[in-house]
């Protein structure tokens, strides 16, 4: 599988008369763009409004954000899977991006009824929050987009998303025919065979627990979220958005999983430091203790039929699903296959692990801090000029405003960040310390 | 060059050139000059510190006249009036390691900032590795050499109150403190190189190091169950219908008692989950699932049990840190043991 | 405890330590229909109490016996 992914990078972003890339500036024709999302009838409406880094801007709230590509040639098409897109098989031929470029999906639409998980998460372009979050250095072309009312949840969230996946492909669609300036060719090469195995067992949340539905919105894998036994990922199939959707933390959007640094990483070492195996995509939130024990298990064979001296091991979400990715790097270590876990902590009160559940084989972990935004010490995040998206939210976390009958806030006032804050794929120099 | 600072030195008898074991009932002997292995910290001071006295303690003395040897400290530290106290290297004795952090502790109670320094599983270090800071060294007294440079730097910079660095760069055991703070490379490049560390057979140190979770002593079997109340507990975040209480979903600041007595079992539409962790609708419909009163009410009323506790008790066990679940989970068994409550069963979700 | 994800329970502290059937229904299982899900609730706490008069030198996890009650969710 070979893939060419030719960049544009993209410095500023204007609307215009047409939609067209040249040189670093996108235009963008935002009639068109609307018309293409209102294809659909069951959106009732939306906008576009676009958001620059340095700007005193908040976008609230923040579903996904997706970095435009389009097949220019090669199987399938990018994002594949999602409400009939095709199923074909990516990662072949020529794809090309828009780079520093995210489409920013804002919707009031939640995930889904069943309580437990609620869209929580904003992007400001400036300040304290900006800092530490990849996506506030991007030009963010941001669709307000409302389904219509009447629609069930499962529905709001499809007509929601391919809404964002009809910009995408529209503004991706202005390069598809041009010449890129930046041209990098993916391939896992023959490489000699001293070099170690390593394979890259990515674990992502599947919502089927909290919602008890298999359909739910989230990370999909070919446009499924379901819990299903690990899959097994050739890395361009990821370039290829393969492995995307709207996620509850900032950390594993669409955009953050074609841009990986840990599979980009993996990958440019690939016939230098290391033989890049493939990647296992291990969905999680299992709820009996045999069914996560299950894939562990597998998982780890899965790594060792293909060969694997080592796997580095990454998770995107948190609470009991820890469980059956920490088993992973368990059973991998047992196998005698080294590992590596990049994790973010639960809280380090009173001295406790701050691991849900300490493993002694799990001697080779890279933190990326606290996830609770708590215990990142910043404070209220400074109030801005312009909010895209709505103007009111609940203080604290959305789902206890119903109980503590906690006041709505001003999100162009000075609040606390998302609670969240999770680097998954370590983006970040944020970590923690023993003291 | 700073004014020298005041440092005091705890050592045992062995160290201060006293004795061993026959020594070891020594009681706390104050020396205002620098006395056997405080000499050897002396040095490493160098000119920036001046040892005004050497704390003298036989093992045995402290462990069995505990409140004599801390007054007898605490009235040499005031006397004395030191910036710093140093206490050991205790290596790996384990009565010496002990009385090392117990003297640091008495040190602090009297504002005077302290460190010691011994083998990372002397008993001292489990004792009180969380409130006193402990250098680690070899377990045999050989490390000597090895120990002192640290502990002396250490001892300044206290004296000195300067603003203390992580325990790997400072070089003391970590005292179960974690905060945040930026490393000179991202995450994804810390990661892979250290698995290409690990592959290659060469040293690494993980960023987190294991930390084993507290056993707990098994409570006594229960011996007559017919006569015993039980207590029903759960995590699963129940609530009569509409919350009234206003139970958060997650992060548990506090527990909920609810009365059963008149109840034979939870209906649904009077109870409901609230708790952001698992899909709450079935224990909705059905909140025995949680917590199983019709069960017990049948065993009660089939005299297998004496009693169901006339209290439940229920928080939402997700998103809670572990001290805070901790405080939680003792202030209800401390309300079922004043309630001469036999036993308990926790379901937890 | 009652727990469905046992092990952590087991590895943290608690030292008697019952089988649930899933998260989503520690102690009992809708899919087996009202009766057969009374039954099998009854055995998790029968089993519960049981443990609850075992003498346990440390963390034990205690299995309510009978037929599997334990759907997999696979696709």
């Amino acid at each position: 599988m070979r893939l060419e992914l030719g960049t544009f990078p993209v410095r500023d972003a204007r609307f215009g008369s047409a939609t067209r890339w040249d040189d670093g500036i996108l235009t963008i024709d935002r009639d068109v763009v609307l018309r293409a999302v209102h294809d659909d009838p069951l959106v009732a409406t939306a906008s576009l409004e676009i958001a620059r880094p340095g700007e005193s801007v908040r976008i609230w709230p923040v579903r996904d954000v997706v970095e435009p590509r389009v097949k220019v040639n090669g199987s399938g098409v990018v994002y594949p899977g999602w409400f009939g897109r095709s199923i074909e098989t990516v990662g072949r031929g020529r794809t090309h991006r828009l780079a520093g470029v995210g489409v920013v999906e804002v919707s009031s639409v939640n995930w889904h009824d069943a309580g437990g998980d609620f869209v929580d998460e904003y992007i400001d372009m400036v300040g304290p929050w900006a800092e530490i979050t990849p996506q506030s250095a991007l030009i963010n072309v941001c669709l307000v987009v409302e389904p219509d009312p009447a629609l069930a949840v499962q529905t709001k969230n499809e007509v929601v998303h391919r809404a964002t996946l009809a910009v995408s492909d529209t503004l991706a669609a202005a390069v598809r025919g041009l010449r890129p300036p930046e041209l990098e060719t993916f391939e896992l090469t023959t490489a000699p065979a001293t070099l170690p195995g390593v394979v890259y067992i990515q674990c992502v949340h599947s919502p089927q627990a909290m919602s008890h539905s298999e359909h739910t919105f989230c990370t999909g894998t070919y446009g499924l979220t379901r819990l299903t036994p690990p899959w097994l990922l050739h890395p361009n199939e990821i370039l290829d958005g393969a492995l995307s959707g709207p996620y509850r933390t900032l950390f594993a959007t669409s955009w953050t999983v074609v841009n990986n640094p840990i599979l980009l990483d993996l990958y440019r070492r690939h016939g230098r430091d290391l033989r890049f195996l493939g990647v296992i995509v291990f969905r999680t939130e299992w709820t009996t203790q045999i069914e996560k024990d299950l894939m562990a298990e597998q998982a780890a064979k899965l790594a060792q039929m293909l060969g694997a001296q080592g796997a580095m091991v990454t998770w995107d979400a948190g609470g009991n699903e820890y469980i059956e990715v920490v088993h992973t790097v368990r059973a991998c270590e047992r196998l005698g296959i080294k590992t590596v876990f990049l994790t973010s902590e639960d809280s380090p009160e009173g001295g406790a692990p701050s691991l849900l559940k300490p493993v002694p084989e799990a001697d080779a972990i890279v933190t990326t801090g606290f996830f609770n935004t708590r215990y990142l010490e910043l404070g209220l995040m400074p109030p801005v000029e312009r909010v895209i998206g709505y103007g009111q939210k609940a203080a604290g976390r959305a789902v206890d405003a119903t109980v503590v009958g906690a006041p709505q806030v001003d999100t162009a006032g000075a609040i606390p960040p998302p609670w969240r804050h999770d680097d998954h794929y370590g983006f970040t120099r944020l970590s923690s310390f023993a003291y | 060059m700073n004014k020298p600072v005041r440092v005091v030195h705890y050592i045992n008898q062995f160290f201060a050139g006293i004795g061993g074991e026959a020594a070891a009932n020594a009681p706390v002997t104050v020396r205002h000059e620098v006395v056997g292995a405080a000499r050897a910290l002396q040095a490493a001071l160098g000119g920036e510190a001046e040892i005004v006295g050497t704390l003298i303690c036989g093992d045995n003395f402290f462990h069995d006249e505990r409140e004599r040897a801390r007054h007898a400290v605490r009235e040499a530290l005031r006397s004395l009036r030191p910036d710093v106290m140093v206490a050991g290297p205790a290596f790996e004795a384990g009565r010496y390691g002990i009385a090392c952090a117990e003297v640091c502790r008495v040190a602090a109670a009297e504002g005077v900032p302290a460190v010691t320094a011994m083998h990372p599983s002397n008993p001292g270090v489990m004792m009180h590795g969380r409130e006193v800071m402990i250098v680690p060294t070899t377990a045999s007294a050989a490390g000597m050499p090895q120990a002192v440079p640290p502990l002396a730097r250490l001892a300044l910079k206290l004296a000195r109150r300067e603003a203390l660095g992580t325990a790997d760069s400072e070089g003391y055991l970590s005292r179960g403190i974690r905060r945040v703070g930026y490393r000179p490379e991202p995450g994804y490049r810390r990661a892979i190189d250290m698995l290409l560390t690990k592959l290659n057979g060469r040293p690494y140190v993980s960023e987190i190091p294991y930390q084993a979770p507290a056993m707990v002593e098994p409570a006594r079997p229960v011996a007559e169950l017919r006569r015993t109340s039980v207590a029903l507990v759960t995590t699963g975040g129940l609530v009569p219908k509409g919350n009234p209480d206003g139970q958060t979903s997650g992060n548990a600041q506090r527990y909920f008692r609810y009365s059963i007595e008149q109840l034979q079992s939870l209906r649904p539409g009077e109870w409901e989950a609230y708790h952001v962790g698992y899909f709450t609708h079935l224990v909705n419909k059905n909140p025995n699932y949680v917590l199983p009163l019709g069960y017990m009410r049948e065993l009660e009323k089939a005299g297998v049990i004496g009693s169901v506790h006339p209290y439940a008790y229920t928080l939402p066990g997700v998103s809670t840190p572990v001290a805070q679940a901790e405080r939680l989970g003792l202030g209800i068994a401390s309300q079922l043991l004043e309630a001469k409550v036999g036993a308990g069963l926790l379901v937890s979700t | 405890m009652i727990s469905a994800i046992y092990d952590l329970a087991l590895t943290t502290g608690a030292n008697r330590v019952v089988r649930g059937c899933r998260i989503e229904h520690v102690c009992g299982n809708p899919d087996l229909g009202p009766d057969k899900d009374r039954e099998y609730g009854m055995r998790i706490i029968t089993t519960a109490l049981q443990a609850l008069t075992t003498e346990v030198s440390g963390p034990t996890l205690f299995d309510p016996q009978g037929a599997s009650t334990e759907t997999i969710h696979a696709s």
